[in-house]
Parts: structure tokens; sequence; C-alpha cells
């Protein structure tokens, strides 16, 4: 019996100490990713199609684990605090890891220093919609409109935190308007009465909205990206559209705890970089409508910065929106 | 004492008046807003008020109608059931399933007068294999199961 | 637009090929056998079983996933009988009589009469969305704020009638419910209520974690209390299925269930949730003796069941044909048929038809397999239930720790679940019932989003409840419904009071 229990714990503390060993061996065991939103959203979505992938390269299983709550906040704040060994890393957003730190004064993580950064994953971009009989032709007079009603619009958001709360607080912020704006909770309902015809407009990501414009029940004024997607061609950009300045899209990015060893970061990065090329994969995250990185912008470095230019630019939008969540 | 009449809707009445005091308490500093624009105080204040009129009608009630008296609580049950959920709520994460199982078991057994513990004993490890097989290896639940040891 | 027959032939080829129909097989069982845990509802079981359906193609995925959603439904409708704790919000009301009904030893005769009421539901609901699809969701489109918040205060009505002691307490804990659904982040102005400053509040009470406290633990602890009545079977085991008799008295309830569930269903918010407590409350007022709920009585099952699985198949109208999924278990829905390429809307049914009318066909399948593999594990659950109390509540214990910690991976909501134990245990003290309380707490997050919804649209006109008719109507039958509810009691207060 005590043969057994020492061989028994031999062999266990072989596993333990190989498995700690080097960033050679790595991945060892199953690697966690931290999706701080619920299972089925869009960023879930993301991180479970690049997941797929990434977990034939490193040759381990990515296992999804769900943390919602308070805007993903909760989530991101256990990723944060876990242990830097790679085997716990995180789908972030521009949310958790851009508007944050101006909405919720007491945050317990620091987008820009408490992570290692990985890589760009997708963008979802954001949309300008409006209930399908509102009265405009098109961005121009829907925003001359917008500025002559004020508060007798309505405006639909998912929730204080949500990106299409932020996305419009900048929209509102930039034109000068002040909606009434009406809570939901979560983008389904926010459609739904859309659809209805109960409320007027809402800024929200593509993979929410595509079907619903391509069915003719809501109309888009625009899509704040550089570029048309090829999933809704007829749309056309803030740019042409006569706002250039809005840009927005509502990044997901993946990010390791900060003190990840760098061969462990670029291993992983490298996973990343491979399943955005991937053909089948590929397909997949356009299909939802969403922008994929290119060039630099798949480099971690780039990742890092980039983070530190959200953080800068959510800050005083969002306040000058008057609004944060404690 | 023996005014009451029905002790147990007197009792049910002040933990209601209880609940609707604290709730005042917690939520002094939320706005009620106006009509226009309902604020986050509105409704805990106004439903915390609702509790302590029902908890205020109970006590009028208990002192004249009949009713149930109040029965004994037990300490030994709470303390040993609740404790095991503590328990285990505390040792998931840090010592996984494989001590946070038994531990719950055990202690949870204790709770009843005709427990024996070898038979709890036991009867924990053996649940616990099987939860083990069940949620880790059949379901791939992202549970931790003995971090002290084989690192996850 | 091809004939309703033709749609469902091509549905029936899709669904009976025998891939699909294994895929249909495994998810029916797999989602029985999780969703009879305690705490593991629907929603986890499907999102920890979505990988596995990767490996196959869109219409094959879909058609498990389905499987694993009425499996799980079921199953937690087992553990609410069986045990007393409710998978999840449906299954609530079949804890008041499912439960007692099994401590007199008719367990058996309570989950087939549930088995054999699903299946009927789900047979005709199938031939509804079929049939109908399409022009019920209009039926969605016209419900605005104003009509849920009055639809939700029906549903609290109901909850009222649901008690079996006294209406005030009832009232009081229906209140308290509702307070604790204030619990979390304000949707409007993102102020922390209540939450005591712990981070594990901030996004509110899990309904799990309460169901589990309240119903779980608490019914351990009261059990624990009175061991002379805590052996769960105290008469002999009876009849393992239902006899003629009980189907003579359930077949009504069964057919009253599956209408109004199935029209609840198709509501997005949750509609679906009020499908069973408004069953209950019109069995209970319909029978010739209501005394019998609450201890027992087979329609207080029959129907409520009838009208979970109606609406849980209704449900997929709103997903199927607008894409918007109309609860936590669509979206994850949603989300799988993303994944898999597939981006729901208005256009699956017409780009994509033998995914549509597959899946619908299937469904009714899903629910033939559920019969076929329930009805035969009533006799292993039975027997299950003749283990020692003493063994059986630690491993309840367990299963439900397992279970909470499992929903968010958070230990936090297991210690929650502890002091809801014990407010549970406080809860049955005081003589308050659970029940009610758990209702209350399913709709007043959704009354108050709805509520303010509502008054920002109006700018502040109340009168927005009673110009919409949809609204007025609904709050008239609340008023009707609290008004019988609360006659007897008056009545027989003044009785009470003459005889003194």
């Amino acid at each position: 019996m005590k043969r057994t229990f020492a061989a028994f714990a031999l062999a266990a503390a072989t596993v333990v100490a190989a498995s700690s060993a080097s960033a050679q061996n790595y991945p060892t065991r199953p690697i966690t990713m931290v999706v701080p939103f619920a299972a089925g959203g869009p960023t879930d979505v993301i991180a479970r199609i690049v997941g797929e992938h990434m977990s034939k390269t490193l040759g381990q299983q990515i296992v999804i684990e769900n943390v919602a709550g308070a805007g993903g906040t909760t989530g991101t704040t256990r990723a944060a605090h876990a242990a830097p060994d790679g085997y716990t890393i995180m789908m972030g957003h521009m949310g958790t890891h851009g508007a944050a730190p101006a909405l919720y004064p007491k945050l317990r993580y620091d987008p820009a220093k408490d992570f290692a950064p990985i890589g760009m994953a997708a963008g979802t971009p954001i949309l300008i919609v409006a209930r399908k009989d509102y009265p405009a032709k098109n961005l121009q007079e829907f925003v001359a409109r917008l500025k002559t009603e004020q508060d007798k619009a309505n405006e639909a958001h998912a929730g204080v935190g949500s990106v299409s709360f932020t996305t419009c607080t900048m929209f509102n912020v930039m034109n000068g308007i002040k909606p009434t704006r009406v809570p939901y909770t979560g983008t389904g309902p926010v459609i739904n009465d859309m659809i209805g015809g109960k409320v007027d407009y809402a800024c929200d990501q593509i993979v929410n909205l595509v079907t619903q414009i391509q069915g003719g029940n809501i109309k888009a004024y625009a899509i704040a990206t550089p570029e048309r997607s090829p999933a809704l061609p007829d749309v056309p950009t803030t740019k042409e559209a006569g706002l250039p300045n809005y840009q927005v899209s509502a990044w997901n990015a993946v990010f390791a705890p900060k003190g990840t060893p760098q061969a462990i970061v670029d291993k992983l990065n490298d996973a990343l970089v491979k399943a955005l090329d991937d053909a089948g994969t590929k397909k997949r995250l356009l299909d939802l409508g969403g922008v994929l990185p290119t060039g630099e912008e798949r480099t971690s470095a780039w990742l890092g910065q980039y983070v530190q230019q959200e953080v800068a630019r959510w800050t005083p939008i969002l306040k000058a929106g008057g609004i944060t969540a404690e | 004492m023996s005014r009451i009449r029905a002790p147990q809707e007197a009792a049910a009445g002040l933990f209601l008046i209880a609940l609707a005091l604290f709730t005042f308490w917690q939520t002094s500093d939320l706005a009620i807003g106006t009509m226009r624009a309902l604020g986050p105080g509105m409704m805990p204040k106004v439903l915390g008020s609702l509790c302590g009129i029902c908890g205020i009608a109970l006590i009028g009630f208990s002192l004249i109608k009949d009713g149930a008296a109040l029965e004994r609580w037990s300490i030994r049950g709470p303390l040993f059931i609740l404790g095991a959920a503590i328990v285990f709520g505390l040792a998931i994460r840090p010592l996984g399933l494989f001590v946070a199982g038994p531990a719950c078991v055990i202690l949870g057994s204790l709770a009843a007068r005709d427990s024996r513990l070898i038979e709890s004993a036991i009867f924990g490890v053996a649940m616990t294999l099987f939860c083990w097989l069940l949620f880790k290896v059949l379901l791939t639940l992202p549970i931790p199961v003995a971090p002290w040891l084989l690192g996850y | 637009m091809d004939s309703f027959l033709g749609n469902l032939e091509l549905g029936f080829t899709v669904a009976l090929s025998l891939q699909n129909v294994a895929l249909c097989f495994a998810g029916c069982l797999i989602g029985t056998l999780v969703g009879i845990l305690p705490g593991v509802g629907p929603i986890a079981t499907i999102a920890i079983l979505l990988p596995l359906t990767f490996q196959v193609d869109p219409t094959g995925a879909l058609i498990m996933l389905a499987g694993i959603y009425y499996g799980a439904q079921y199953g937690g409708s087992t553990t609410a009988i069986l045990v007393n704790i409710p998978g999840e919000a449906t299954s609530v009301v079949t804890t008041l009589d499912g439960h007692q009904m099994a401590r007199q030893g008719r367990a058996g005769i309570a989950l087939g009469i549930a088995a054999i009421g699903s299946f009927f539901a789900g047979t005709v609901a199938t031939l509804v969305i079929a049939a109908l699809g399409a022009p019920l969701t209009k039926l969605a489109l016209i419900f605005g704020p104003a009509e849920y918040f009055s639809l939700m205060v029906l549903g609290l009505a109901f909850a009222v009638v649901l008690a079996r002691g006294s209406i005030l307490k009832a009232g009081a804990v229906i209140f308290v419910g509702l307070l604790l659904s204030t619990v979390g982040t304000d949707l409007q102005t993102g102020d922390e209520r209540l939450t005591l400053g712990l981070i594990d509040l901030m996004d509110g009470i899990d309904f799990a974690v309460l169901a589990m406290g309240l119903f779980g633990f608490a019914e351990i602890l009261r059990n624990l209390d009175n061991p002379e009545t805590r052996d769960v079977v105290q008469a002999k085991i009876g009849r393992l299925l239902p006899g003629k008799e009980e189907f003579k008295q359930s077949y009504k309830p069964v057919l009253r269930g599956t209408i109004l569930g199935g029209i609840l269903g198709i509501l997005p918010g949750n509609g679906a949730v009020l499908g069973p407590f408004a069953s209950y409350t019109l069995e209970k007022k319909l029978a010739k003796d209501p005394s019998r709920f609450g201890k027992g009585a087979i329609e207080g099952v029959a129907g409520p069941e009838s009208a979970n699985n109606a609406g849980a198949q209704t449900a997929f109208i709103p997903l199927l044909t607008l894409g918007i999924p109309p609860n936590a278990v669509m979206a994850l829905m949603v989300g799988a048929m993303t994944i898999h390429g597939i981006i729901p809307g208005p256009q699956v049914m017409t780009k994509t038809p033998d995914l549509f009318w597959g899946m619908i066909a299937s469904m009714w399948l899903g629910n033939l397999m559920l019969l076929i593999i329930n009805l035969p594990l009533i006799g292993v659950w039975v027997r299950l239930l003749k283990v020692p109390y003493r063994l059986m509540f630690p491993a309840i214990l367990l299963f439900c720790c397992i279970g909470i910690y499992s929903i968010n991976n958070h230990a936090g909501d297991v210690l929650l679940t502890a002091f809801f134990g014990f407010a549970g245990y406080a809860f049955y003290k005081f003589g308050f019932e659970p029940a009610p309380l758990l209702l209350g707490f399913v709709l007043g997050k959704l009354m108050e989003e709805k509520l303010r919804q509502a008054l920002i649209l109006s700018r502040g006109d109340f009168a927005t409840f009673v110009t919409s008719p949809v609204s007025a109507g609904l709050l008239l039958v609340a008023f009707v419904v609290i008004v019988i509810a609360v006659l007897p009691s008056v009545r027989r207060g003044r009785e009470e009071a003459f005889q003194e």
C-alpha cells in the first residue's frame, strides 16, 4: 500500500515538475480561455471559432470558460489575477480593455498594465441603425433631424457598459445630440422593439444586426469602418456618408496575465495568426461580418499600444457623455 | 407574551420590518427619480415599504387572531449543512474537487444524527470520484480537480 | 410558399436521416442526464456540450442541441418531483404538487404524466409552429414595454393564487422576491443597488443560487428537523405509470396547459416562464376541490408540465423566424448557429428550408425520444428514492455545490447559496412559502425594466398602461384574478371573526 502510494506521489511530482518546467514544452495540458460574457454572444462566438483552430496548432484543447458579469469586468479581473503560466488567457474587447476605466471608477485591473497582449482576433464593425420607417433618407438627414428632435428621439442601448452604449455615447457627443436613452438588457430586446417601431435608433455590432437589415426589418444609415462590409454592400461608410470621424469597431483580442513568459506569448500569437490565416476560420469570421487584422495589426506589440490608445480615446468621450457606472 | 396569539405571524412580521429598514438604509443614497425617468432607488424603496407594511399588518393580525407557535430552530442541521457548502465554496478553487468533495460530503453528513463517520468518508470519496468522472471527464467542465497536486 | 404538408415532408426527410436520428437521441439522453443534476440547467448544459457539436454539420448540430434543451427541461422537472429542487424557473410549479405526489409513493405517476403531457404538448406545438410560425411572430411584435409590464403584473397575480396558506404572507413573500430581483447594477445609471459592496452581487442574484438555497438546502434542513417524515417515500411505491383514472383527471389540464404555454412561449423576453404558473392557477380555480392543490393533485403536474413543454417549443418561433432569441437558452442557440455559419434571421426559413423544417420535424422527434427514454427510467428513479436519507442528502448537497459552481465558475456563488439556504430555513420557520418568492424574483427584473422603459417612452405618463388595449386587458384580468383569490380568505376571515 505504502509502495503504491510512494510510486503515485513520485509520478505526480514528476508530472508537476515537468509541466511547470520550460516554455519549450508548452502547452502540456489544456488551456483555459476566459470569455467575460455569456455564451452565445459575439465575443464568445469569436473566441470559440478562433480557439478551435488554435487548439489544433498548439496540440492542446483550449477550453472556453464563460465568466459573465458587470459589463465583462468580472471575468477580466479574474484573468488579470490568474497565474502567468500561459494556461489562463482571455478574450477581451473594446469594452473590457478600452472603455472600462472610464465607466468603472473602482475597476480592479489596468487594461494596459495588468496584461500581456497576445494579439487582435477580430473586430465587429459598428452600424448606425434605425427603425425602418424613420423619416430620413441618409446619414446627413438623420443627424440633422436628431439635432432638431433632441430628447424627443428615443435611442435604445443594451445597458450601461455595453458596446451599443459606449459607441452611441460617442455618436451622440460627436454630433451634439441629447436623445432620450432607453436601456434594455441585451441586444435581443433592442432589436425586437426596433422592429416593432417603438424606439428610433441604436448603434450596435454588425453581428447582431446583419440579417435584420438584409431582411428589411430595420435600416442602416452607415457603417463605421473605412470600407464597406461584404455582408452589407449597400450600406455606405461613415466616411462616404459625411461623418468621417466616427470610426468604431468593437474589437476583440486575446490577452494573457502580465508576466507571462515571452516565449509562451509568442507561441500563442503564432497560433492565433495561423487561425486567422486558416481558410475555414477566416470564412466563419467574415460571414459574421467580422473585420480581420492585417499585417502589423496582428502582432502583440501593436495590440499593446492599441489598448493604450483606446483607453485614452474613450475616457474623455464617456466623461463628456456624463455617465459612469459604479 | 400571552397577548401575542400567533407568535409565528409576529416573528414573520418582525422579519419583514427589519428587511424594510435594512433596504432603506442600504438605498439611502440612491435617487428615486421622477416619473419620466424612474431612478435606481424607486423600486427598492417602494418594495421595501410594501414589505414593511405587510410586516405591520402581520403583527397586527398576530395580536387578534390565533396562529401557529414558533418552532425551535435546530443548530446542528444548519451548522453542518451550510458549513459543508461554505467549506466547498472556499476549498474548490485552491484545493480542488478531490479535497472539497469529500469534505463537503463528510461534513454535511454530520448533520444527521444517525450518520456513521466511516460510512460517510467512503461514500464521500466514492461520490467525488463519480462526480469527477461525470463532470470533468465526460462533460469537460472546467472544475479545479487538485491544483496543489496536478496543477489543474 | 410550399404547402404545409410539403414542408413537413421535407422536414421529416431531413430529420429521419440516420445521422440526425442518432444525434437527436444522443442529445435527449445527455440532456436528460445532465438536467437531472440540480443546478446544471439547460443553459449550462448547452454551453458545456457546444464543442461536441462542432464535428457535425449545422443541421445535425442544431438538432442535437435542441435535443439537449428538451432533455434538460425534462430532467429539471424530474428533480423537481423527486427531490423538490427546481432545475430552472419553469419547474418551480412542478415542485408544488409533484413532490407531494412523490412523498405519497406516486412518484412514478407524477413522472409519467409529466412525460406524456409534455409529449402531447410538444406534438401540438410542433404542428402549430409548422402551420403558423411566420404569422405568429407578428404577435410578439405587438408587445412593447407597456404590454410586457402588464403581463408581468398578471404573472404576479398568478403568484398570489399559487399560495397554499395565508394570502398576506404570500403577498409579502412576493414583495421580498421582487426586492431581491433589484439587487445588482442598475440598468440605466450603473449604480450598485443592495450589493453590500460585494463583487459577487454586482450582477444580481442568479436564479439557480436562489432556487438551490431556498429549495434545495432549506429542504434538506427541513427534512433533518423532522426525522419522522424525512424519508422521501413513506408509503409503499405504487404503480409506476399513470392509469385510466389519472388520465381522465389529466387530459383537460393537459389541453389547457398546452394552449396557455404555447401562446405565452412566443412572447420574447421569457414569456414562457409564465406558462406553468398560468396553468396551475387556472387548474386550481377550475377544480371542484381546490384544497387538493399543494397536496398532490395530479392536475397540478399535468397542466404546468404541458405548458412548460409547449412554451419551450414555441419559444423557437421568434428565434427561427426573426432571429431574436427570446431567452438565454435561445441566445445560446443563436451563438451555436453563428459558429456553424448560419446567421439566424428572417431568411433562415427561405434560404435554408431544410434546416428550418428539419429542425421543426426533429422537435417532434425529440419529444418522442424523451418519452421513450424517460418512461423506463422512471423505475430507476423511483428505486433511487429508497436510498437512506442519511446518504442521499450529502450526495444532493455535493451535486448542488458542484452545479452552482459550474454555472459561472464562481466560488462566491456557492457561499451565496449557503446564505439563501439559511434564509430558506428561516422562511420555513416563519411560515413563508418559497415558490411565490421565486416567481416574484423571476418576474421582478423584467417588470422593472419594462416599467422604466414604458415610462421613458411615454415621458412619465402612466396612462400608457391603459391606452394600449392589450395592456389594459391584461391588467383587468390581473385585477379579476386577485379579487377571486382574495375573496374566499376575506369571507373565511369574517366567518372566523364571527365565530369568536
